[in-house]
């Protein structure tokens, strides 16, 4: 395929390349067919009815008609632009290089925000929907000192880590890019919403599907490929054994990119994914500099170290009971009742209430060091 | 001649007294009854037609008359039959008038002259008392339950041949015939025993549980249970009615009037002693659990009046079932309306729900947990936010381990919390005493200032446990009453710190559950 040669030739073909990417049923092999036939979209959009009918086959070729009666492809396109989202094809100079290599690259990309730059290296965060505290607390770490070190986050804006992971980094100032599963102009899963706002204006929100289509399940596994194909290097925070965090480890392993993976205990199921992929050769995250310094993405001098124990001058607002209990608390939620249990079994305790611990337990939260997950169940902040 | 028996009725689980009136005159043959009898009390005709019969008492052929009045109430129930064959032999002249002087008859007849028991005497007789009646003679069944009102004399009747040869004797025979019925409520309530079926020394830990079971008894604050399945969810919610504190003889007799209406009162139980327990299953419907039926009668929320409504599987309930409980926890009673009225049943219970904290029942352990967030979402969505505005105290029970299970021995049990329970329910009662105030639940937002009045310190600690927490404004005046019961157990007319800390405990279940299921 001939890239556009200048800005005159893409403002010209650009619409047409757009009217047909609209038109339904037309698939990627459809678009490269009608190039090799007629060598720009132009052209294409001339040819008549039946000369289509031979190319492409009645149905599409009627769909194309119906299509051009329906819309002019200028006007559709200046009304795409007003709604703040641009359309970047194949041919055009700006489409990800990054992209062009993947196996069944996307024809086009509809894009609400701007495109990740081209010779900066980015990296995808994914893991589970539904994530542990471990797990949302690694992703938020990630998330967040990638973005101090200026690399951008790649991922699919869902629900836990995916969504955890751009959010510390669009709050660290940093950029992410959101590949979804339904139209750029859909904010799924709704909830997101904020998120979605921030990474407009910090990044991008990016999609091979057009603007109003809803989400559906059949939608999301291939989106996938394009979170991965658009990093250099893929994290995965938690998975399942099956999960579909998987499947996009399984792309980027097709696209030849690096995957690492944050290791677990081996009774979480959560984990379970990622141990096999360390097994099978994935790189690991043993803790957050370590993933920046093998991955090389350095860190900017003076930008805090991270993943650090809480250190002793930090504790020093707490009482000696505090203390004790603030051990026993772990990112792993746990009840009240067994943080009582241990408490009273600790050596030096003496005698302790029910209430007593959840008076401790409050005091810890007012001091920001733990954190309430459900009900009873309580973990550890630092 | 003309005759006047007195007799008493019911309107939902209120009584009120009505006039049997009796005219024999000449003309053709018959009996007659007006004033606005219902179905059954129109066949109350037959029945005492052939009680008398057979009670060797002949009719004459004369045209009988029986008014109820007032006329213009609608008047159900088989009570009528005695007063209206008294009535009669008043009217016939077999029995003096004096009879009937000061005195209430009450009582459905068989055809063999036999008295049988009604539904509401209690409530009647309470009335009967209350308007200075002196002598009620009910059916010889609901004597005991009739007895329990003081200041009246209670006879209860087997049959008709005795309550005649009764009623033409001198003083001392009538005492040698049927004694009074005499019963001592407060001998009744002193042997109040605590069913030992459900103690919380069976439960094996879960001690936050308890502890929020026994703040809940105390100051009759709403609960609910989120906990897996197997972590003693139900036990606790059966175990609490054991905890709180003994009923007064006020409360006593208001239960047992709704149970009376209902017919649920019988010789070996005369008066409820104990709060009751109600656990509707979850397909229970609507008129059941609110009351209702063409003659309205009380429903199973005011069966719980001053007891406990336990919910066991909350969000298996429809919601239209769960959203009927809106009134009655609001403004403690149910008002059912009919075309020819409004029926106004007294429901203040207190609501103890237990649920799964998911459809699979495992959450927040994701090991084990296999709902996606959109079932957890669906499922929690059962229990509507006004809803959850009205309950004070939610807390999670954990998954209890096997060893856990083996190792640990019998925790507090319900003997001791109770002792707890009594001394916090003291102090309210000095501190509500000349308000219509009971318990601590109870508090209006008007009155916050007055009872859970904090210090600057306390309060700028739960402001800032309240923005750490994510709360919404309206757990703030929760927190501080169930934090004023916690006090209470304590023994403390100050509420600390520590009062406020445990109360906020309770509150983080609901919180975080509910906002996790709208998905924020």
């Amino acid at each position: 395929m001939k890239v556009w040669a200048n800005e005159e030739e893409k403002n010209r073909q650009l619409p047409l390349a757009h009217f047909f990417y609209s038109v339904p049923g037309m698939g990627k092999r459809s678009m490269e067919k009608l190039l090799s036939v007629y060598g720009s979209f132009e052209e294409a959009y001339r040819a008549k009815g039946e000369h289509l009918q031979g190319i492409l086959g009645e149905k599409r070729a009627y769909s194309i008609e119906n299509h051009k009666k329906e819309s002019n492809p200028w006007n559709t396109y200046e009304n795409l632009r007003k709604k703040g989202i641009s359309f970047v094809c194949r041919l055009d100079r700006e489409y990800p290089e990054k992209l062009k290599d993947i196996p069944d690259a996307p024809f086009g990309l509809f894009v609400k925000g701007r495109l990740p730059k081209e010779n900066k290296k980015s990296v995808a965060i994914v893991g589970a929907r539904r994530c542990s505290q471990y797990g949302e607390h690694m992703a938020l770490s990630l998330g967040r000192e990638l973005a101090l070190a200026g690399v951008p986050v790649i991922s699919g804006m869902a629900k836990g880590i995916d969504g955890i992971g751009q959010e510390a980094a669009v709050n660290a100032g940093g950029a992410a890019f959101a590949v979804l599963g339904c139209g750029v102009d859909v904010c799924y899963p709704a909830s997101n919403r904020e998120l979605y706002e921030k990474i407009q204006k910090q990044g991008g929100i990016l999609s091979e599907y057009l603007p109003g289509t809803e989400p559906r399940p059949e939608l999301f596994p291939p989106r996938n490929r394009i979170i991965s194909g658009l990093s250099d290097i893929v994290i995965v925070v938690e998975a399942r054994q099956k999960s579909g965090s998987l499947i996009t480890v399984d792309m980027a392993l097709e696209q030849g990119r690096e995957i690492y993976c944050v290791p677990g205990r081996a009774t979480d199921k959560l984990s379970e994914g990622c141990n096999k992929l360390i097994e099978q050769g994935a790189g690991i995250v043993l803790s957050v500099e370590d993933f920046l310094e093998k991955s090389g993405v350095l860190l900017p001098k003076g930008s805090a170290a991270i993943g650090q124990e809480c250190g002793k001058g930090q504790l020093e607002s707490l009482s000696e009971k505090e203390i004790a209990l603030w051990k026993l608390l772990d990112f792993e939620p746990i009840s009240i009742e067994q943080l009582h249990i241990q408490l009273c079994t600790k050596k030096g305790m003496g005698q302790i209430t029910l209430q007593e611990t959840m008076e401790l337990l409050m005091g810890l939260m007012l001091k920001n060091k733990a954190e309430n997950i459900t009900g009873c169940y309580y973990s550890k902040k630092e | 001649m003309y005759s006047n028996v007195c007799t008493g009725a019911l309107q939902g689980i209120y009584a009120y007294l009505v006039q049997t009136e009796v005219d024999a005159a000449g003309g053709l043959p018959g009996l007659e009854m007006v004033g606005c009898p219902a179905g059954e009390v129109r066949e109350a005709r037959e029945r005492v037609k052939v009680a008398l019969k057979n009670a060797g008492v002949d009719l004459p052929p004369l045209k009988i008359t029986v008014n109820l009045s007032p006329a213009d109430v609608r008047k159900d129930g088989t009570g009528f039959d005695l007063p209206i064959a008294v009535g009669i032999l008043c009217a016939l002249e077999r029995l003096p008038q004096r009879v009937t002087e000061n005195t209430l008859f009450l009582g459905e007849l068989g055809l063999d002259g036999e008295i049988r028991p009604v539904k509401g005497v209690l409530p009647i007789v309470r009335e009967a008392a209350a308007r200075g009646i002196k002598r009620c003679i009910v059916p010889a069944a609901n004597a005991k339950e009739g007895g329990v009102v003081q200041g009246i004399e209670v006879i209860g009747a087997e049959n008709l041949p005795l309550l005649l040869e009764y009623l033409q004797a001198n003083k001392e025979r009538q005492k040698e015939l049927i004694p009074p019925t005499i019963v001592s409520p407060e001998e009744l309530l002193g042997d109040a025993n605590i069913s030992k079926e459900y103690d919380f020394a069976n439960i094996v830990g879960q001690e936050f549980v308890k502890r929020g079971a026994q703040v809940a008894a105390a100051g009759f604050h709403n609960m609910l249970i989120v906990g897996p399945p197997g972590t003693g969810k139900t036990m606790v919610g059966k175990s609490i009615a054991g905890i709180l504190p003994p009923m007064t003889l006020k409360e006593s007799l208001e239960v047992s009037g709704i149970y009376s209406v209902r017919g649920m009162l019988d010789e070996n139980q005369t008066l409820i002693t104990e709060r009751p327990v109600i656990q509707p299953h979850h397909t229970v419907s609507a008129q059941a659990l609110a009351g209702g039926g063409r003659i309205p009668k009380p429903g199973l929320v005011s069966l719980a009046h001053r007891g406990v409504l336990f919910l066991d599987e909350f969000p298996e309930f429809p919601r239209t079932i769960l959203d009927i409980l809106r009134q009655p926890l609001e403004e403690k009673q149910v008002v059912v309306s009919r075309a020819y009225g409004s029926y106004r049943f007294p429901a203040d219970f207190m609501l103890v729900a237990a649920m799964n904290p998911c459809p699979c029942g495992h959450y927040p352990d994701l090991n084990k947990c296999t709902c996606t967030e959109s079932e957890v979402h669906r499922y929690l969505g059962h229990v509507s936010g006004p809803i959850l505005d009205r309950i004070d105290i939610c807390v999670e029970a954990p998954e209890v381990n096997i060893h856990a299970l083996s190792s640990s021995g019998r925790g507090i049990s319900s003997e001791e919390m109770r002792e707890r329970v009594k001394l916090a329910r003291s102090l309210q009662e000095r501190r509500f005493q000349g308000t219509a105030y009971h318990f601590n639940s109870q508090i209006l937002a008007g009155d916050m200032q007055k009872y859970c009045a904090i210090g600057l310190q306390e309060e700028q600690m739960l402001e800032k446990l309240l923005s750490r927490g994510g709360f919404s404004v309206r757990a703030y005046h929760r927190i501080l009453k169930v934090a004023r019961t916690v006090a209470d157990l304590d023994g403390s007319e100050k509420i600390e710190q520590k009062h406020l800390s445990e109360a906020v405990c309770y509150r983080l279940a609901d919180e975080k559950y509910w906002k996790r299921g709208k998905g924020a």
